[in-house]
């Protein structure tokens, strides 16, 4: 074991040795290896980091949703229902929600109005709460100048802005507008107590599928929207874009396995020579072979770290400027927050498999060829 | 120590340019003495030489080294034999360029593993005891075609071989220093090694160091000076 | 469903993997028709050369497959969000008929792989390599569970269905459901036998280890109990140990011990029983040839060390056992 370990060392230092006298090769090498880590790291960790930001999210909103349905289409909800639900066994809370679009024909944006679901916004009428996408849509000059929009019946209303959202979950707020119940019912012309839905908060998500069937019992015309069907939604979304980014990433690094493999193979005639005098000096096959993954250990290494480290700065601290448009889709609010840093076991595990894996398997058989070097050439 | 017999080695075996570089070669190296072959341009005399030191597989006929047979190993054992058993001098030296001298010496003991303070020691006294202890930590290009030969030595007995093998060590070197590359291999013998070396140099095998002149002409031995 | 990275990733490395084996097995072919040590020729030489490539093949094959098992495990119960009803990496496996499989397959690659090796170490201790036909009459064998992962794998992702309902571990792994499966076999066996069984393998493996390191016999059983002690170790994880993790009597799944929420301890439990367990049949593999002659010198004292190194981890493993149950709040027997 001892000898091992030193037996490593020395083949460890020889080839750190041997790559800063190859610099300028090697350099190329770890540069465009490091390269395809940034890109892939950075698509991975992007879509990772709106994953998590969605759940983040979601864990707030309670677990059951309930919409009303008239023939298929989604209606408003009497708010007697709400007392229906709440005599559930299992239900902790009840509560009628109002949301609804409006479509912005000043910048032809899409806002999301909403009633806080909380009271702690305590939101009296003629007041706001914005979402930092809206106030660049309509090139706020200051941060809490007041929006004025014009409803549906024409008439032009103005909020004065309390505050804007912080950044965390922007991704769900950017386009978000909160006014206060009365405001919102005024502004939509909606009738007293009805609402756009009922959330329902469950004691035990166990029990989630039982109480789903008692009130559909109670509800015969409503559709019921569990929170995991939305993560479940979300989710696929994001893996999708995400899997569509590998696949073309996937060309990528498949032609860089080409080159390295190239770059291994053609071994040249100074290295060559090196080669063959290790062996007739006494150097085993198995010996140059280690050298040699060494050296193929210690470019990855380099590469992925680096790869990956630029790829965690790019994400996190430059909102993956590269990436947005492909990642994020192509609305006009464009959310333009730092994403809260999120990395995981599984995220590495799957980076490594997808760079380390092809590259080790591209420079395997270049590396064994150039190990087998006849022990007697140089003696010629 | 040594012995060969009935060995033969082809190149390109089977292909159209084959080529018999040794053919039925029998032959006794005696321990702690000082052989030299010797011969024409394309005799054999580096083929031969490589069989003996384990660095190639003759094609027929078997090597033995210290009684046991040798020439059946897989590469793996002979590679491992010849880390022990010989240290070898080549003609054009072959020192890594970008190492430093003393890094050259140490290579061949890399893969057994030494302890490294130990192992640096090792190397430095070997290269005190030819003149280029002061020289230690320099690039090896930077040495001149004398100190390079020497510093090949000091790597050839890094790994205390008890025999040394030497493909044309004089074929650069002026008379003074081929003098002084004798009189080391004088030192070698007296302290017990066995030295093989090949040579088309009159004033190797005329020398008084040497024991032992095998002749030879187209893969084969035309005769043994005792 | 496969276009997903970890997917695409665990696809890349079966492919991979299947590419070499096949490469292997060909070579293999060759081999076993025309080894010839003996021979000085260089078709002899060349394919001793390969030999090596073979080796360095088999380590890379056994290292990927190691990552991709983790990563198998690690995407499944990521994925688990994606199906009604997984809470877990097992509701993502029980989706269809091939997940359980692909990863028993890929168990069983990884301990063929490091078997091999072992053998291969072994075989290169010996002047005359003697066991070259033996390993590469065993590549043969391997390249077709290789490529049968590999399908199963495929199989699996291509048939992973969002709207089938999955059973996920709080029912897999409870003793009361219907569909007796072989998970809830293992956790219907009551705590206390478990933990029997396993005190009594264990006690087992370290006296036959013992035996064997001390008289030389008995190496054969020695890996035999390995085995076994694994299978009931599994099952012991299952039934109690997991219990002991979660602090909760009816959580009883191998999986979610892997995750962060419980500090990776799986890893912990896992790592040594698998190092044990390939230590030992990996003893019981070389013990049939420690008398071929050119490894007579070395064999017995390796089989003594794999012997050692197999009763150092199963120690290891049973501190950590001891240790869960001594820390954990949860009392199962009062
Ligand atoms: N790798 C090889 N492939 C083919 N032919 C070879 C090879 N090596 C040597 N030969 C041939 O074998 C013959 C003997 O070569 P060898 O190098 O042993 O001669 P030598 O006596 O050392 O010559 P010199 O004095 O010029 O060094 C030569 O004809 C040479 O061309
Ligand atoms: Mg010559």
């Amino acid at each position: 074991m001892k000898h091992w370990l030193r037996r490593q060392r020395y083949l460890a230092d020889f080839t750190l040795a041997a790559l800063a006298r190859r610099r300028v090769k090697n350099t190329g090498l770890i540069v465009i290896y490091s390269i395809i880590v940034f890109v892939l790291a950075s698509a991975m960790m992007f879509s990772a980091a709106l994953r998590h930001e969605a759940g983040t999210v979601l864990a707030k909103s309670p677990e059951l949703i309930v919409q009303q349905l008239v023939m298929g289409r989604h209606e408003m909800i009497p708010g007697s229902e709400i007392e229906k639900l709440a005599g559930i066994r299992g239900v902790a809370a009840v509560k009628g929600r109002l949301w609804g679009y409006f479509y912005d024909s000043v910048n032809g944006a899409n806002y999301t109005f909403m009633v806080p679901d909380d009271d702690s916004y305590d939101l009296q009428p003629g007041e706001a709460i914005l979402g930092e996408g809206i106030g660049k849509a309509r090139d706020f000059t200051w941060d809490t100048a007041p929006l004025f929009v014009t409803s549906l019946a024409g008439k032009m209303v103005k909020f004065t802005v309390r505050e804007t959202f912080a950044d965390d979950s922007a991704l769900l707020t950017a386009d978000l507008v909160l006014i206060s119940e009365a405001d919102f019912r005024s502004f939509f012309d909606l009738p007293p107590d009805v609402y756009t839905d009922i959330g329902v908060s469950i004691r035990n998500e166990r029990e989630i599928g039982t109480i789903v069937q008692k009130a559909q019992l109670v509800m015969p015309n409503a559709r019921f929207v569990t929170r995991s069907d939305i993560e479940r939604t979300y989710q696929r979304l994001f893996d999708w874009r995400e899997g569509l980014m590998t696949a073309l990433a996937a060309a990528g690094v498949l032609a860089f396995a080409i080159f390295a493999a190239e770059k291994a193979s053609g071994l040249s005639a100074e290295e060559a020579r090196e080669i063959g005098i290790l062996k007739a000096i006494g150097w085993d096959t198995g010996d140059v072979i280690a050298m040699k993954l060494w050296e193929g250990g210690l470019i990855s290494f380099g590469a992925f770290l680096a790869g990956t480290v630029f790829a965690y700065i790019h994400v996190f601290s430059f909102q993956a400027g590269l990436f947005e448009p492909i990642l994020k889709g192509w609305a006009v609010i464009y959310p333009d927050f730092a994403l809260a840093p999120y990395i995981d076991g599984l995220q590495l595990a799957t980076l490594f498999a997808i760079t380390v894996i092809p590259y080790t398997a591209a420079t395997l058989v270049p590396i064994w060829r150039a190990a087998t070097a006849d022990p007697d050439q140089v003696m010629r | 120590m040594i012995s060969l017999k009935n060995v033969s080695k082809l190149y390109n075996e089977g292909r159209p340019n084959e080529v018999c570089a040794a053919q039925d070669i029998d032959l006794e190296l005696a321990r702690n003495k000082v052989t030299v072959l010797t011969g024409p341009s394309g005799s054999g005399k580096t083929t031969l030489l490589s069989m003996i030191g384990c660095l190639t597989r003759p094609t027929t006929g078997r090597v033995f080294v210290d009684g046991a047979m040798v020439s059946g190993l897989p590469e793996k054992f002979q590679t491992e034999l010849r880390r022990t058993k010989f240290g070898f001098v080549f003609q054009r030296f072959n020192l890594i360029r970008g190492v430093s001298v003393i890094e050259n010496v140490m290579l061949p003991a890399a893969p057994l593993g030494p302890e490294y303070h130990e192992l640096r020691e090792r190397a430095q006294s070997r290269l005190e005891r030819l003149g280029l202890g002061a020289k230690a930590d320099m690039p090896i290009e930077f040495l001149s075609g004398g100190e390079t030969q020497r510093a090949a030595i000091a790597r050839a007995l890094i790994n205390d071989a008890p025999v040394l093998i030497a493909d044309e060590p004089t074929a650069n070197l002026d008379t003074v220093l081929t003098e002084r590359f004798l009189e080391i291999v004088g030192e070698l013998q007296s302290e017990g090694k066995t030295v093989v070396m090949t040579s088309h140099d009159p004033r190797i095998w005329q020398s008084s160091h040497v024991n032992t002149v095998v002749r030879m002409q187209d893969g084969r031995i035309i005769g043994v000076d005792a | 469903m496969i276009f997903q990275t970890p997917i695409l990733a665990l696809l890349l490395i079966s492919a991979l993997s299947s590419v070499v084996m096949l490469w292997a097995g060909w070579f293999a072919l060759r081999l076993l028709l025309r080894w010839d040590l003996a021979s000085g020729s260089r078709a002899q030489l060349e394919m001793e050369r390969a030999t090596d490539l073979v080796s360095t093949l088999f380590g890379f094959v056994m290292l990927a497959q190691l990552l991709s098992l983790l990563l198998y495990v690690f995407n499944a119960d990521r994925m688990a969000t994606l199906f009604v009803g997984a809470m877990c990496a097992v509701g993502t496996l029980n989706n269809n008929d091939w997940g359980f499989p692909t990863l028993y397959a890929k168990l069983a690659i990884f301990f063929v792989a490091t078997m091999w090796l072992i053998l291969d170490r072994a075989d290169r201790t010996g002047h005359d390599y003697p066991l070259t036909r033996v390993k590469f009459a065993l590549v043969l064998l391997i390249v077709p569970l290789v490529l049968a992962a590999g399908a199963s794998e495929l199989t699996y992702f291509l048939n992973l269905q969002a709207d089938v309902i999955t059973s996920c571990c709080s029912t897999e792994f409870t003793a009361d459901t219907e569909d007796a499966g072989l998970g809830s076999d293992m956790s219907s066996l009551a705590p206390a036998t478990a933990l029997w069984l396993l005190a009594a393998s264990g006690a087992a493996v370290a006296l036959i280890g013992a035996v064997s390191l001390i008289w030389k016999r008995g190496t054969m059983l020695f890996a035999a109990a390995g085995a076994v002690f694994f299978v009931v170790a599994l099952t012991a994880i299952i039934s109690v140990i997991s219990p002991y993790v979660y602090e909760h009597p009816t959580h009883h799944c191998p999986f979610c011990i892997l995750k962060p929420e419980y500090n990776y301890f799986g890893y912990v439990l896992y790592v040594p029983l698998f190092l044990g367990t390939a230590f030992a049949l990996g003893a019981g593999l070389l013990q049939p040839f420690r008398k071929v002659e050119s490894l007579a010198a070395t064999l017995p004292a390796r089989i003594r060390k794999q012997v050692a190194l197999s009763l150092a981890s199963f120690v290891v493993f049973g501190l950590v056992v001891l240790w869960t149950i001594w820390q954990s709040q949860l009392i199962l027997f009062g």
